[in-house]
């Protein structure tokens, strides 16, 4: 378009129009399939819609029924609240702890990164649902061999106060993934450092707090920003596990928003009120990325030496 | 103590690759457990990993009735192959396999091949707009794919998309994953230029450059993509789950879950349903070990978003 301009050489306005050619699909995948539902969205939110009549406006009514009628509202961001809480920590200290075991010298500790990377490879249906086998407290295996151990037994899934540290389990059964993105971070420590701090008589425990930590801690912030915004949405576990039972114990904000919105229970769909589901959650997981990186720079290095 | 291995410089471009498929790069002179203490956690560990894989295999092998023994016996008495076939014939597995290979090819397929176009342009060309849109793009990262999810299916919907494939298949030749296109970009943006000067002095147009220089040159970065975005398109649950009404349509993420929660007043079948999760689960156990490095490689670039 800006061919003509003066100064501008031939190839210049062939760049322009190549580019553009280029990109085309990624410009018009933004506007019709992020920035249209992004907008479209939040109009659905103030309104009643049942995907069959054209939606009502009806202001924030969705939102003062979400925090002061809907019974169902408050536990589903307990649940929410609660998974994220019980798994974002498990998940970066195991998978640190697991990142910092496979970063030793000993025969075999491929094998051991291999296998803990493993369940991240299989699909995620897969496992949720092998899992469900898995926690059946009957003839499933976890019990079968606590029992075997004489180690007392649970019902796990299907009992009100264990459900949600079930789901984290079968969740922190991938924590490979989380490890391997740790064990690149280590690798990435220079090992001068480590060589310094052995010269200065530092201990393992200064080590790992004055060193390793510090070190990678811009990796632990980006993981700790997906890991939550990812924990947050959490939907396949619940939905395949529990169905957000028992009582409301796992209906985390996903799996309501699901069912306000899509389920065939026989029920009206109700997609503006499920909509306002969503903007709580966009808000929750926007929070999360702002909070966090507002107070990053207390707790990470940054490196501002050019290198 | 051994002699040292020497750092193995890798062509990997990607500042975090290489991290399961290497050696430790990092020789670590103090061991902070013990031999034998490491090799207990060691062994611990993998037993966690592996051990409700092969009660998987084990109850696959039983007979149907067999599961329900009261004490539960690990191992099988007998070995019933035949679960193998009749539970895939139970769901109707041939067509769910048909279906999540068809919508996994296309999607692979069309988010590599935008992302890469879109990568080339970004990284390479100069022209006015340039930056709005890779920050447009990546910034689209963050946007929680949920937000989307209700206008889309009220879209797809009122253009009778609705039960079709087209809502799992279409976004992906629109740049439906920009992190693809930050991965593109930034891999373009490690070649020298002076390749495109001398393939332009040969009088090549900005397309045969990206086909016949840049696809070449950019392998490792478009297959660790294309596994990147098979993983995601055979795992995905929520999507076809919203999108698709009738079963013969299914891909095998959803026909396996609906095989453990059938239809009120049926128990599900144990041995047929384990035979045939292990089916469902082979072609990415076989793309893992055929293609490790490229599957660290991707998680690494995940990492690697930190990193200029």
């Amino acid at each position: 378009m800006n061919r003509s301009r003066v100064g501008m050489s031939r190839s210049a306005g062939s760049d322009t129009r190549a580019a553009y050619l280029f990109i085309l699909p990624p410009i018009i995948g933004f506007s019709v399939f992020v920035a249209y539902p992004l907008v479209r969205s939040f109009y659905l939110a103030l309104t009643k819609y049942n995907g069959l009549t054209d939606p009502v406006f009806v202001g924030l009514d969705n939102f003062r029924r979400l925090f002061t009628v809907d019974p169902a509202f408050w536990p589903s961001l307990k649940a929410t609240g609660y998974l994220v809480v019980l798994y974002v920590p498990l998940s970066l200290g195991l998978g640190l702890a697991l990142a910092m075991f496979c970063n030793q010298r000993f025969a075999g500790v491929r094998i051991v990164r291999t296998l803990a990377y493993l369940p991240v490879v299989l699909p995620a249906i897969a496992t949720i649902t092998l899992w469900k086998f898995i926690l059946n407290p009957q003839v499933g295996l976890a019990n079968t061999i606590l029992a075997k151990l004489h180690l007392p037994t649970s019902s796990w899934l299907q009992s009100p106060s264990m459900s949600m540290p079930s789901i984290v389990i079968v969740m922190l059964w991938g924590v490979g993934g989380t490890m391997i993105i740790f064990l690149a971070a280590l690798q990435a420590v220079p090992t001068e450092l480590y060589e310094a701090a052995k010269v200065d008589g530092a201990g393992p425990y200064s080590v790992f707090f004055r060193i390793t930590l510090p070190m990678i801690s811009p990796i632990m912030l980006l993981q700790v920003i997906l890991q939550t915004t990812a924990a947050l949405q959490t939907f396949n576990q619940p939905k395949i596990l529990t169905g957000g039972g028992p009582g409301f114990s796992t209906n985390v904000l996903m799996l309501s928003i699901y069912n306000n919105g899509f389920s065939n229970l026989g029920r009206i769909p109700q997609l503006g009120y499920a909509s306002a589901q969503v903007w709580v959650l966009f808000i929750l997981i926007i929070a999360v990325i702002a909070l966090t990186a507002k107070f990053s720079s207390l707790w990470t290095y940054s490196d501002n030496t050019p290198d | 103590m051994t002699t040292l291995p020497t750092d193995p410089s890798t062509e990997a471009p990607l500042a975090l690759a290489g991290a399961l498929d290497e050696p430790v790069r990092r020789p670590k002179k103090r061991r902070p457990l013990g031999t034998a203490s490491w090799y207990a956690t060691a062994l611990f560990i993998c037993a966690v990993m592996v051990v409700p894989l092969l009660w998987m295999i084990a109850i696959g092998l039983k007979s149907r009735t067999a599961v329900f023994e009261v004490p539960p016996k690990l191992l099988p008495h007998e070995f019933h192959w035949g679960n193998f076939i009749k539970g895939p014939q139970a769901i109707h597995f041939p067509r769910l396999l048909l279906n999540s290979t068809i919508i996994t090819a296309l999607s692979v397929l069309g988010g590599v091949m935008t992302a890469m176009m879109a990568g080339y342009a970004l990284a390479r060309l100069r022209f006015p707009g340039r930056k709005m849109w890779f920050y447009l793009f990546v910034g689209s990262m963050l946007l929680p794919g949920v937000v989307g999810l209700i206008p889309l299916f009220q879209l797809y919907k009122s253009i009778g998309w609705y039960d079709t494939w087209l809502p799992l298949i279409v976004p992906a030749f629109f740049g439906g994953n920009p992190l693809f296109i930050f991965l593109a970009r930034q891999y373009f943006l490690a070649i020298p230029y002076s390749i495109d000067e001398a393939a332009k002095i040969d009088g090549a147009g900005h397309f045969r450059i990206f086909t016949s220089v840049m696809l070449p040159l950019t392998k490792p970065a478009w297959i660790t993509m294309a596994i990147l975005a098979f993983q995601a398109s055979w795992n995905d649950f929520l999507n076809p789950l919203v999108y698709l009404y009738s079963s013969d349509k299914w891909p095998l993420s959803v026909g396996m879950a609906s095989f453990i929660s059938p239809f009120a007043g049926q128990t599900p079948d144990w041995s047929y349903y384990m035979a045939t999760n292990l089916l469902y689960m082979l072609p990415p156990l076989i793309l893992f070990f055929a293609a490790q490095r490229y599957f660290i490689q991707g998680l690494g670039s995940l990492g690697s978003t930190t990193q200029k």
